[in-house]
């Protein structure tokens, strides 16, 4: 079973740490309660940022820290290259928040992540976090509160604003997990089914969607086959989103009938998730039921 | 990006695949000299089902060609203006088959999806008549697989497939496409074959390192537009409608999708969809003046919705980078609702208000301001 959680003691590589994104979210990391004990740029002379030791690879970092958990903020043409420097080098949990990832790395790198035996979260994801102890990526502390929701989410903003109305009404999650809006991608909803049913913190699952793809679908049809029994919410958007233009997702791309709102929605509420159509709906709803 | 059938098969032909003669043309009064007749007529747009809506056509003559041309010319299908039409030359005593190449991003790899039958769209092909399995990103896997796939077919239909294999698996793989479909692939009788037609659905985040892809975008940047705007500015933008009245402001594409769900909910008119990217403004208003003047030059808008979620960014830098680029756009004349959430809302409270702009943190309020100002302006 893949278990996505971490925990203020997870050692954690940051890749791309020179780079503007790379030192202030390492910061950000930092301050939340992510343990961060080794940074990764191949070509630098930076000796360490902030007191964190650089190195020029992930097999020295894994091999000087032994933290197999990394966070990448690299361009979208060199994520390949980072990704596989970190799988060879030992890394066996990989958080990509990189946007415009070509697709056809993606799936080259999809199929590496799967021969290792690795977890792969994104790209286009703001990250993960488990409340109240650590996150990789940058989830907005403001959002982040200890509670009993396990939520999954392609959008970002979406999830903040979500996360955020919620936090506000006492509601916090157990694990966030942004899986993000690539069509290409690691991590899927319907991988993290078993995790959130045996995951005795989760009382409940929210997960945040879009039109386009086939992603809540296949989610529907885990939890059908697994015969999952905790209550499931979902917030799909794009419901009024103009056929075969991609709304800034790249997975977010409808044609014809094929991943529309309604098509979304029916194959969900089947499946016995409850399918909100705005945001103060969804958290009024959440609230009744487990406020 | 969705290639227009003559742009996918110009790319075809530069690697071999054959295609039928033909020829561009974007004014009926000047048409070019032909391949030998006799023709099809075939409107260029980015979508699928132009045989329904009239926009392949045979001709016999070139006068034909030339009317043809001219009652397609302009006409607007799927909301794609017909820009150009391709003449190519008929294509007879052949038969009709499919290959689709296709990106499977639900199991990681690209489904090879062949049939004995063909001219249809794929889902009214006899599910008998398909053949389909997923493999490796790889040349040498896609080959294989067809010839699997290939085997037990009439030699004719088998030998055409297994020729057509390597070209198509290289302009998939080259062209870091998402789909290359050829519906119908001619067959005759001594396994010569032709793609009939050519649907290509290439990557856009992969357009940087595409040069022939950046080529025909920058011939074509009026049909292929959000992908051209988003190369040349490095965020998304859409009119949503023509004819909105809210233009909106607005970060993040799940959460701007999900606004605009919510006011079409609440009777209003968007105008556009915009994802801005906060942490590409750099500190700079370029990125905020080029989207306001695209508002400001909307006929309809009556009010701008700026909704931000600064799950980083600091939203008293954003604030004072907003009051600049509104003064920096004296063409936007209408009232603009601000709404905050995130980091630095009490400097950016004191920005906006000092502007003279009223500031929201709660999106729900925001937008009952925004319909009592719009009620207030019934235009």
């Amino acid at each position: 079973m893949i278990d996505p959680r971490i925990t203020r003691e997870t050692p954690v590589i940051v890749q791309g740490i020179t780079g503007r994104a790379g030192r202030q979210h390492t910061r950000l990391m930092r301050d939340y309660g992510t343990r961060i004990v080794a940074g990764v740029s191949p070509n630098t002379s930076t000796s360490d940022v902030d007191g964190i030791p650089v190195f020029g690879d992930c097999k020295s970092a894994v091999e000087a820290t032994g933290a197999t958990t990394c966070v990448a903020f690299v361009g979208a043409f060199d994520l390949m290259k980072a990704m596989e420097d970190a799988l060879q080098g030992g890394v066996r949990y990989i958080v990509t928040p990189t946007e415009g990832m070509p697709l056809h790395d993606a799936l080259r790198v999809k199929r590496l992540v799967a021969d290792a035996g690795a977890i792969w979260v994104g790209a286009s994801t703001p990250g993960m976090a488990i409340a109240g102890e650590a996150k990789l990526g940058f989830l907005p502390d403001a959002s982040l509160l200890a509670g009993h929701l396990g939520l999954m989410s392609k959008s970002g903003t979406l999830s903040y604003e979500a996360g955020f109305r919620l936090a506000q009404i006492g509601i916090g999650t157990s694990v966030w997990i942004g899986v993000g809006g690539d069509a290409v991608k690691g991590l899927r909803y319907a991988d993290l089914v078993p995790f959130f049913a045996a995951d005795a913190a989760t009382r409940a699952v929210l997960v945040i969607g879009e039109i386009g793809g086939s992603e809540e679908e296949e989610f529907a049809a885990a939890l059908t086959a697994s015969r999952f029994v905790k209550p499931v919410f979902a917030l799909i958007a794009g419901r009024t989103a103009p056929a075969g233009v991609a709304m800034g997702h790249a997975g977010a791309l409808v044609h014809g009938s094929h991943g529309t709102f309604e098509a979304k929605k029916a194959t969900l509420e089947s499946a016995g998730v409850t399918v909100f159509d705005s945001l103060s709906k969804l958290v009024a709803g959440i609230r009744a039921r487990m406020g | 990006m969705y290639l227009l059938e003559h742009d996918a098969k110009a790319l075809l032909a530069e690697r071999g695949v054959p295609v039928p003669h033909g020829v561009l043309i974007a004014d009926a009064a000047s048409i070019p000299e032909l391949p030998a007749g006799p023709w099809v007529v075939k409107g260029q747009i980015a979508a699928g089902g132009r045989g329904k809506a009239g926009l392949v056509q045979r001709a016999a003559t070139a006068a034909q060609v030339s009317t043809l041309a001219g009652s397609m010319l302009g006409r607007v299908v799927k909301e794609k203006r017909v820009a150009s039409v391709r003449v190519e030359q008929q294509v007879s005593a052949a038969e009709e088959m499919y290959f689709g190449l296709l990106l499977d991003a639900a199991a990681g790899g690209v489904r090879v999806i062949v049939s004995g039958r063909g001219g249809m769209d794929v889902e009214a092909l006899p599910r008998d008549e398909i053949r389909s399995e997923t493999v490796l990103p790889q040349q040498e896997a896609i080959v294989a697989c067809v010839d699997r796939l290939a085997a037990g077919m009439a030699g004719h239909k088998a030998a055409a497939l297994r020729a057509a294999a390597p070209l198509l698996a290289t302009t998939f793989l080259n062209c870091e496409a998402t789909l290359v479909e050829i519906n119908p692939l001619f067959v005759k009788q001594d396994g010569t074959w032709l793609a009939g037609d050519a649907k290509i659905v290439t990557d856009d985040n992969a357009l940087e390192r595409q040069p022939g892809l950046r080529t025909l975008l920058a011939a074509h940047t009026d049909i292929y537009p959000e992908v051209a705007l988003k190369l040349e500015h490095g965020f998304d933008y859409v009119v949503v409608d023509p004819e909105g009245e809210v233009g909106l402001l607005t970060t993040g594409a799940g959460l701007s999708m999900m606004l605009i769900d919510e006011l079409r909910a609440a009777g209003l008119r968007p105008f556009n969809f915009l994802d801005i990217r906060t942490g590409g403004l750099r500190g700079q208003t370029t990125r905020l003046v080029t989207v306001l003047q695209w508002i400001a030059a909307a006929p309809r808008v009556r009010i701008v919705l700026v909704n931000m979620f600064g799950g980083i960014t600091d939203m008293g830098e954003f604030s004072r980078l907003l009051v600049r680029a509104l003064q920096e756009t004296p063409a936007l004349k209408v009232p603009v609702v601000v709404r905050l959430a995130g980091n630095g809302l009490a400097v950016a409270r004191d920005v906006l208000v000092a502007a003279g702009i009223p500031m929201h943190t709660d999106l729900d309020l925001a937008v009952e301001d925004l319909q009592r100002q719009l009620a207030g302006t019934a235009g």
